[in-house]
């Protein structure tokens, strides 16, 4: 009797579930002179700058991104970053050339290539979550090369297989794998969103793009026809005549790429949500987020454009813009305060990132 | 007190902590950088040179690093800058100060556009230079044989060019090849290779170990004007010459690596448009290798004693026989523009005149 009383006295308060928001406080201001010096240097070092440019940039995101009063902080070495550049390319490379030199071998080489993304992969997310760290405490990633292949290679065939019908099975199995293998001082993460909720979110995107699909391919036809391709096969094609037309069939197909671009951003955004709202983080706090679709679908396109427009000059106004957006419409629902909980946390200790071949940079746009 | 010795507030974590103290951070005359806590506890004390200070970064929190591991973090960088500055000799946060928005970031994207474009003009083609300069003739050769030998197996057929037609055409290519300035060495990898077209039609092509295919087709259409056909040897032996596939393979490689490099700058958006635009672009570099390999052809051609105008004819056969149902066949890569022939003709009778 007198035990329970006992536990239950102090255990009370902590079971106090708490909002703490995400806020964003870079300015496009400030993170423009960041950028423009970061564009200028790669250029002048052939690329080879871009290691520390990526340092300097994720250093500015992860630093003004808030957090119960505390900022993250991205650790990673520019020079190791470099390597993991030079192997990515490498292999690029011969990818390419052997594809190019070897027809003959193009699918044993496809073969290969298909079975090395998941390891780049796996490797790619261990790097970034061992470099980031929240209160001094690192997070850690425990992703299996077959977790990878699962969720990228045979997620990946199942979205192409199904002209997206199965896509929320696949979504299930990357975030599962990203963020369910996430570890931050060595407390589990676990992300296990259900999938009817994930198939919720499959309707809107797909009216859009059978709708906005018809809609487009109506205005793509009425602009050929109206404006007529110039035509290459007449007496005096040039290159010229050549160039013009690929512009025209470009510029003619930006409303389909438009509607298929508002689809895949209007299902990311919602799968976000699902998401994050069933990521559990030492069971005990839950990531939540709101993001409305319609409003991330707007600002990534005006984001694009504004960028297109302006050559590439509004680029850091638009990644400010998008960065305080996101924080905007996340949080963690804490159970008890987070000063609290984390002033027993510590590192893992094996978790600092110190292994040679971490590679990071293999970006794949499944 | 504290203006003599600059004092800078922050909070103090131990090694791999995520509690944090409010402490302040001061360093002494000797260059002993102390952290005390609100209570005046000594929590963290050693040299500052020993210390890592993280460089600045807009005005995110800045970190001082001990060597055991604990870490002062502070929202003050302008203090940070100061104990820096006094009490260290390098030159950190030059990069920083280059990055502060001032007037002069107007001249840093000036600077970018203008050193975007003379690196896309004059040092890419450069290293290209160099990657086709250490680049072994069997990787060209391996390249060849397989596109050659997928190229058989998917479309072409065994030439039904009589013997004698097939002998007659190689010892004119021979005789073309023996005018190029290739080493003896060089000269021995031309090749010339016949076949049935089939879904090509009439075309010539080169490979860029030297091996070049003629389709019965082109024959065909040429009739017996093997001086016509001639000419088109003397354009493809030219882009071996000047190993244009190889040039285009590595500018393309080049260019897709810079984009890739600046994509986490530009955002994964533009990167893929602008990946579509030096695809774009990087026509009208191909028809820069037309109209280079077109002179080749003239020159070699007169050097050989034949007809430097000989490709020109070639262009106004094809324009006059093909015209508009020229898809698929030599015409599609050969645009035979009123230009083109203008210009090669205008090429021929500078190159006949100068005789």
């Amino acid at each position: 009797m007198n035990d329970m009383s006992n536990l239950q006295t102090p255990a009370a308060p902590s079971l106090a579930m708490r909002r703490e928001p995400f806020t964003f406080t870079g300015t496009a201001r400030e993170y423009f002179g960041i950028w423009i010096v970061n564009v200028l240097l790669t250029i002048l070092t052939l690329g080879i700058y871009s290691a520390w440019a990526k340092v300097r940039r994720q250093r500015y995101f992860y630093g003004n991104t808030h957090l119960a009063g505390a900022t993250f902080d991205y650790h990673a070495l520019p020079w190791r970053i470099l390597v993991g550049r030079v192997i990515v390319l490498l292999m690029l490379v011969l990818y390419n050339l052997t594809l190019q030199f070897l027809p003959l071998f193009g699918l044993l080489v496809f073969a290969i290539f298909m079975f090395a993304i998941p390891w780049f992969i796996m490797r790619g997310l261990r790097f970034n979550a061992r470099v980031t760290s929240y209160r001094n405490v690192r997070f850690d990633f425990t992703g299996t090369y077959w977790g990878a292949f699962l969720a990228y290679i045979v997620g990946g065939l199942l979205i192409y297989g199904s002209v997206g019908l199965l896509a929320p099975i696949a979504s299930r199995w990357i975030w599962n794998y990203m963020l369910g293998n996430l570890r931050y001082g060595g407390r589990p993460i676990t992300c296990d969103p259900r999938l009817d909720k994930l198939y919720g979110q499959i309707w809107l995107p797909a009216f859009v793009l059978i709708g906005g699909g018809l809609v487009g391919f109506g205005i793509v036809m009425a602009i050929l026809m109206s404006v007529g391709l110039p035509d290459v096969n007449s007496a005096n094609p040039s290159g010229w005549s050549i160039a013009m037309m690929m512009i025209t069939i470009y510029a003619a197909m930006i409303p389909l790429f438009l509607v298929f671009m508002l689809a895949g951003l209007i299902y990311r955004a919602g799968v976000r949500n699902v998401v994050f709202n069933e990521t559990v983080i030492d069971g005990r706090h839950v990531l939540a987020s709101s993001i409305g679709r319609g409003r991330f679908a707007s600002i990534s396109i005006t984001n694009l454009l504004a960028t297109i427009v302006t050559l590439g000059l509004a680029r850091p106004w638009a990644a400010v813009r998008m960065a305080a957006y996101m924080a905007t419409v996340t949080a963690l629902d804490t159970t008890g305060s987070l000063d609290a909980y984390a002033s027993d946390l510590q590192n893992a200790g094996t978790a600092t990132g110190s292994e040679f071949l971490d590679v990071e940079g293999f970006d794949l746009g499944f | 007190m504290a203006s003599e010795q600059p004092v800078v507030a922050g909070l103090w974590r131990k090694a791999g902590e995520a509690r944090a103290v409010d402490a302040l951070l001061a360093i002494g005359a000797d260059g002993a950088a102390s952290v005390t806590g609100s209570d005046g506890a000594v929590l963290a004390w050693g040299a500052f040179q020993g210390t890592k200070v993280s460089d600045r970064v807009g005005s995110i929190p800045r970190q001082v690093t001990y060597p055991d591991g604990g870490v002062f973090e502070t929202g003050d960088n302008d203090g940070v800058d100061r104990l820096v500055a006094s009490h260290s000799s390098g030159s950190a946060g030059f990069i920083h100060k280059l990055e502060r928005f001032r007037p002069r970031l107007a001249l840093f994207v000036l600077a970018t556009i203008v050193l975007g474009s003379a690196v896309y003009r004059y040092a890419m083609p450069l290293l290209v230079e160099v990657a086709i300069s250490v680049t072994p003739p069997v990787v060209t050769t391996l390249m060849s044989k397989s596109a050659l030998a997928s190229l058989d197996q998917a479309i072409f057929e065994p030439s039904k060019l009589s013997a004698e037609r097939q002998k007659s055409l190689s010892d004119g290519f021979a005789e073309l090849v023996a005018q190029t300035d290739e080493t003896p060495s060089e000269r021995t990898a031309y090749a010339l290779t016949f076949r049935t077209g089939g879904p090509i039609g009439p075309n010539a092509f080169a490979l860029p170990d030297g091996t070049v295919v003629l389709t019965d087709e082109l024959v065909e259409l040429a009739g017996k004007d093997d001086e016509m056909i001639l000419g088109v040897l003397g354009h493809e032996i030219g882009h071996v010459d000047h190993k244009h596939s190889l040039r285009q393979l590595y500018r393309a490689a080049g260019v897709t690596a810079l984009i890739m490099l600046i994509g986490g700058d530009i955002g994964s958006g533009t990167e893929d448009i602008m990946v579509q635009g030096a695809a774009l672009f990087s026509l009208s570099y191909s028809r820069d290798a037309e109209t280079d390999a077109d002179r080749f052809s003239v020159a070699l051609m007169h050097k050989a004693g034949k007809d430097p105008a000989a490709i020109a004819r070639f262009f106004e056969l094809l324009r006059d026989k093909l015209g508009d149902r020229a898809e698929g066949n030599f015409l599609s890569t050969h645009p035979a523009t009123p230009e083109r022939i203008a210009e090669t003709r205008r090429y021929a009778s500078e190159v006949g005149g100068s005789n």
